[in-house]
């Protein structure tokens, strides 16, 4: 009899295999390679400046808004630095220079400052840009109403005047030094667009009107911030026509992103700047790799309330005790700098006579001799009145902090220091660590000021919980070198205090320097007119004079 | 039929509330809030000005009654506006005075991810069905023993790493497919027919890593239902009765053995709504999953309860669907017999 | 029992699984290098002689994290799945026996659990509290107990009927003799098969959220955070990202044969021919 059961089953079978492949061919066929390729086109040569083009790069969080003073995060300052301008900014060499003033004077008691605004100062849509837009921004950032933690520099201001179109006065109950810095940071926002709206909510935020070079095309929730040529823009026209950010939040799709040139620039990291371009001679046809001046410091900082560390010996030997080189060789491929200041070496407020505490487990070991540790009872481990001389480094989760952390505890546990390391996350190790001072030792990081006033963050007067003083750090001299820092608008007389106290601050060595690590941009090839080596400021400052040769620029259709 | 669906509505109010309760308690067992986050420890900023915010955001309030607040409000489907994003509602989208529209969280990323999520339902379909039945019609032959392999390996795979391999192979070593993001640069330029191919492209990798394990586990169920039915007696009755052999396997197992599949997508769903935090993560996809993730670790705890409640209230609704719909597929629930 | 080593998959599964569990367990024998040792010289090298699975971003061997990791998923795994079946068994075993009142708020406890997106759960949870590894077990755990306890209960409902039990209880025996020494020896093979499954699961979980970052902390290893190394190195270090994930995959695989073998070998109504 004819199998009935198996010639269906198989016919059945025949259908099921056959959707399957046809399922298969029809995903393989609309996958096609789709780009044309672009990897034989060699772009070293250079070409006269020409306007246009797109450059495209990748943010790795959303803005909340483009308010810089309300939306906190990095990624909207970024974006919203090309749209808006301040009073001043800082040039190349990291030096005050005007941006929409043109000059300002600073009165003889130094409790004045007139700005001077550069004339005929336009807004993207076309209205003037006037002193009382500079007011209304000053009132709005010192509103009570307004959510922003940005307030309290610009609330010491007691008298805002604008004598007329182009001039704008404050005067500070005292000299404020800071005050320049502050200025230069504050967007200045327009007035006859805003005055009538509730800043913190105001659609204004997703759609705004500024000044600068680029003014907002369009904002693709969750996808790219894409940003087209200002033609009034106050500081003349920038040579790029169209900025894209992408909203790529990892790290690694970033740098595939790159790898598949969809991206123009990306900040590397140590181990792809140092041991992966290397490897990759496409790689380094495409893209050129820049070092600048990092932004930050990493730091070893001791709660100076709890024994030990509140005795200055065992401070310094734990100092002596890391091999800071090691830090920057090992975790940072050497790409960093050892800094002995809280500021960036090579700067005003740097004092270049200071030195690093060299790697000197010796002393360390006789410092802490004197300090009453020494291995007692034989166990390896220095002990003091029984107690043994161990502590947890709390750090958070960064991978060169942690990296940083395990260097250190080796170099510790050779001099007989017993470590152990917690990494804790952020939002965790602020408010259960940090804010009720339950810590010993902490790995962690502060900017690079190119504002010198460190007041916040060393004065004996902000060591209450949530303020910056969380290790304990009280010294005198070094608080009266503050407030006189504060109060000396006079650039040479303001470096010799300075210079001063990161001189006794090394001295105290209330926290180990660590490092500071370099930036390390990669930027396509395409984009012309970088400054190589960069200048203190980093390669971005004059990133309105790149440009990018007709023959580079992308296909935008097809950039996938 | 109409007293089970009533009683069945009647249950998720309460179901709901202790969905949210669990999530709101859940939030709060954590210390920090929105204003300890990496904006909230900058020197720029000062104590004062934080404490300020906190109190905007009646997180200074004891827990009971933040939740009360939060109860009275999203009973008018009022789900806040998100901590981390100041301006934007969780949930619908609002006008302002000027007619200017922000549009909700929840109203962009849920779509995206319910696209992701039903395609690749479809994908699964697609494909475990004549999988499933593949394998159980040549049981323990080599197609069957071939296809449990991969499904094997298809329920082990670690969907992180297949998305990251894949990821690799397509997007950078050939370029056959986008490496990250939702849409092309310019895509909104181009033909409508362009731009959903384009997002098509965009989408393969999430709704392939999606569907996989769905479709080791649906094709595994649909084997065993097959098998499971193909034994029964009234399959042996239809053969000796002569029918032939694609109507029985056709009208009749698979029609019975796929019964269950229907409670297993009501099961699933959960799965839908939640979206991949991991698939999303990695491939830029602004979908639910990415937005729960960000605003578990910026503690915005606005959008989280939304997208918990939420997410738990389709998932009722969905089950509640499921439910609905098998009751309507077994005659024997529909006309009243008890199983 | 014998059924078990007749089958295929069951025998198969077990052999993977005896061999990950031998290999963790002799791990601080078996690992030629000190799981932890940071070595600023060898970030990074492709697997060869001296490291034949590379080395890491921090220049540790990756196959002795391996080693490391597997210790510490599988402990995760076996621990989590624990805690859910405990009370998956006890709550279960409280609804099928007692019924009534008791039966339908645990079942709408479980509707409930069942109704919140799991992983988005258990992300907040972790987040929120420090990830650590003793956090991760016991969210997992608390987030899977909802399948064992309907089965429990399924198997409770349908034992309870039955003659011995009705016997039992005429002869005066007390609730929870009844429980342990009647009901519960005769559900245990779709515990086991579930316990065993619920192990590769954990497993997955567990290293999806260390890969994300809210599971087993640095400096410890667990496949899952060595993935996450990997991730940024993909395309230069394939070495980091191919081993975790063939690792997490042979094993969550063991348990998978492993857990159907059993369901096969030991449910009598699955028929074979």
């Amino acid at each position: 009899m004819f199998n009935y059961k198996q010639y269906q089953s198989q016919s059945f079978k025949h259908s099921a295999y056959s959707s399957l492949a046809g399922l298969l061919i029809i995903m393989t066929l609309s996958a096609c390679d789709q780009k044309p390729s672009t990897d034989h086109i060699d772009y070293n040569p250079t070409a006269p400046i020409e306007k246009g083009g797109t450059m495209i790069d990748a943010l790795s969080g959303e803005p909340s808004g483009l308010i810089a003073m309300i939306a906190g995060e990095s990624s909207a300052s970024a974006i919203a630095s090309n749209i808006f301008n301040s009073l001043l900014k800082y040039d190349k060499n990291l030096e005050l220079t005007g941006e929409l003033a043109q000059s300002w004077d600073i009165s003889s008691d130094q409790r004045t400052i007139t700005f001077h605004l550069k004339p005929n100062l336009k807004w993207a849509d076309g209205e003037p840009l006037t002193s009382n837009d500079v007011m209304f921004t000053w009132q709005t950032v010192t509103d009570d109403n307004t959510r922003t933690p940005y307030g309290a520099d610009y609330k010491l201001v007691i008298k805002a005047e604008t004598p007329d179109k182009n001039t704008f006065r404050v005067t500070y109950a005292q000299p404020y030094a800071p005050a320049l810095d502050s200025w230069s940071g504050l967007h200045i926002l327009p007035k006859h667009l805003l005055q009538n709206q509730d800043i913190n909510t105001s659609s204004f935020a997703r759609n705004p009107v500024g000044s600068h070079y680029y003014k907002l095309d369009q904002w693709k929730s969750g996808e790219s911030i894409s940003l087209s040529r200002n033609e009034n823009a106050t500081q003349g026209q920038a040579n790029i026509d169209r900025l894209v950010s992408r909203i790529i939040p990892d790290r690694a799709a970033q740098f595939l992103e790159l790898m598949a040139d969809n991206i123009d620039s990306m900040s590397l990291n140590s181990i792809q700047y140092a041991r992966i371009f290397p490897a990759r001679p496409d790689l380094n046809e495409k893209f050129s790799l820049y070092k600048e001046l990092g932004n930050s410091y990493t730091y070893l900082g001791f709660n100076l309330k709890h024994k030990p560390f509140d005795d200055i010996r065992v401070r310094k030997a734990i100092n002596y005790a890391i091999d800071k080189q090691e830090i920057i060789d090992g975790v940072l491929l050497g790409l960093g700098l050892p800094v002995a200041s809280p500021y960036k070496p090579g700067t005003r407020w740097s004092n270049p006579k200071l030195k690093p505490y060299s790697y000197n487990p010796q002393k360390a070991i006789e410092l802490l001799k004197a300090a009453g540790f020494e291995d007692h009872d034989g166990d390896g481990i220095l002990d003091k009145d029984g107690k043994p001389l161990a502590f947890e480094i709390l750090t958070n989760q960064n991978k060169e902090r942690e990296m940083s952390a395990v260097l250190i505890q080796r170099r510790l546990k050779e001099i007989g220091i017993d470590v152990k390391i917690r990494v804790v996350e952020w939002a965790t190790f602020i408010s259960r660590f940090i804010k009720t001072g339950d810590f010993n030792v902490v790995l962690l990081g502060w900017g690079l000021g190119v504002e010198p006033d460190q007041y916040n963050i060393w004065h004996s007067s902000q060591q209450a919980p949530g303020q910056f003083n969380f290790i304990g750090y009280q010294n005198k001299k070094v608080d009266h070198l503050l407030e006189k820092g504060r109060l000396e608008l006079n650039p040479d007389k303001r470096m010799k205090i300075y210079h001063d106290f990161a001189e006794i601050l090394l001295e105290d060595s209330p926290i180990v320097y660590l490092y500071a690590g370099y930036g390390l941009p990669a930027m396509h090839k395409r984009i012309k007119g970088i400054d190589n080596p960069a200048p203190p400021a980093g390669i971005g400052h004059n990133a309105y004079e790149w440009y990018i040769p007709k023959p580079y620029r992308r296909n935008e259709m097809s950039a996938n | 039929m109409l007293s089970y669906l009533l009683k069945r509505l009647f249950w998720m109010v309460p179901l709901l509330v202790g969905i949210s309760l669990i999530s709101f308690l859940i939030m709060h067992l954590a210390p920090g809030d929105i204003t300890s986050t990496e904006a909230g420890f900058n020197p720029k900023t000062s104590e004062e000005s934080r404490q300020k915010l906190r109190e905007m955001y009646n997180l200074d309030k004891p827990v009971v009654v933040q939740y009360g607040l939060w109860l009275k409000r999203i009973s008018k489907l009022d789900f806040g506006h998100s901590f981390a994003s100041h301006q934007k509602p969780v949930f619908w989208e609002e006008k302002d005075k000027d007619g200017n529209i922000t549009k909700g969280m929840i109203q962009e990323a849920l779509p995206i991810t319910l696209l992701i999520n039903v395609l690749s339902l479809i994908l699964i379909i697609a494909i475990a069905l004549p999988l499933g039945v593949i394998s159980a019609l040549t049981q323990n032959k080599l197609p069957d023993r071939a296809i449990t392999i991969f499904v094997f390996i298809g329920f082990a795979i670690p969907g992180f790493w297949l998305a990251l391999m894949l990821m690799y192979w397509t997007g950078v070593s050939h370029h056959w497919l986008p490496i990250s993001g939702l849409h092309s640069l310019g895509s909104d330029k181009l033909p409508w027919i362009s731009q959903v191919i384009d997002t098509l492209h965009h989408l393969t990798l999430p709704i392939l890593i999606s569907g996989l394990t769905g479709l080791a586990g649906i094709s595994l169920f649909v084997r065993n239902g097959m098998l499971d039915v193909l034994h029964q007696d009234y399959i042996t009755t239809a053969r000796a009765k002569g029918l032939p052999e694609h109507t029985v396997v056709y009208k009749h197992a698979l029609r019975n053995a796929l019964l269950p599949l229907i409670t297993i997508f009501g099961l699933s769903i959960p799965g839908l709504i939640g979206g991949s935090v991991i698939a999303e993560s990695i491939f830029a996809i602004p979908g639910m999953g990415k937005l729960f993730y960000d605003a578990v670790l910026m503690r915005d705890f606005p959008v989280i309860m939304g997208i918990l409640t939420i997410g738990s209230a389709l998932t009722l609704l969905g089950n509640l669907l499921a439910d609905l719909a098998y009751a309507w597929a077994d005659p024997r629930v529909r006309k009243g017999v008890s199983s | 029992m014998r059924s078990i080593f007749r089958n295929p998959l069951a025998v198969a599964g077990l052999c993977i699984i005896s061999a990950i569990l031998l290999m963790a367990m002799f791990a601080p024998f078996i690992a030629p290098y000190d799981p932890d040792a940071i070595h600023v010289k060898t970030i990074l090298l492709a697997p060869s002689a001296e490291h034949i699975m590379g080395t890491d971003g921090l220049g540790r061997d990756v196959w002795s994290r391996m080693l490391f990791g597997a210790r510490i998923s599988l402990l995760v795994g076996i621990v989590a799945v624990g805690i859910a079946t405990i009370i998956g068994i006890f709550l279960g075993a409280i609804a099928g026996f007692y019924r009534g009142w008791v039966d339908t708020v645990i079942m709408r406890l479980v509707d409930v659990m069942l109704s919140i997106p799991t992983f988005f759960l258990i992300l907040a949870v972790i987040a929120f509290l420090t990830p650590s590894i003793w956090n991760i077990m016991i969210v997992i755990g608390l987030t899977s107990w909802m399948g064992v306890t309907r089965l429990v209960r399924a198997e409770f409902l349908s034992l309870r009927n039955r003659e011995f039990v009705l016997a039992s209880q005429t002869l005066g025996a007390k609730d929870y003799r009844l429980i342990f020494k009647h009901l519960l020896p005769n559900s245990l093979t779709p515990i086991i098969v579930s316990s065993v499954l619920g192990v590769a699961s954990a497993v997955l979980v567990e290293s999806g959220l260390s890969f994300l970052g809210l599971g087993v902390q640095a400096p410890q290893a667990s496949w899952g955070n060595i993935l996450t190394d990997g991730k940024e190195y993909i395309e230069f270090a394939w070495w980091l990202s191919l081993f975790p994930g063939i690792a997490i995959l042979i094993t969550v695989l063991g348990y998978n044969l492993l857990g159907e073998g059993l369901r096969d070998a030991l449910d009598p109504r699955t028929s074979k021919n």
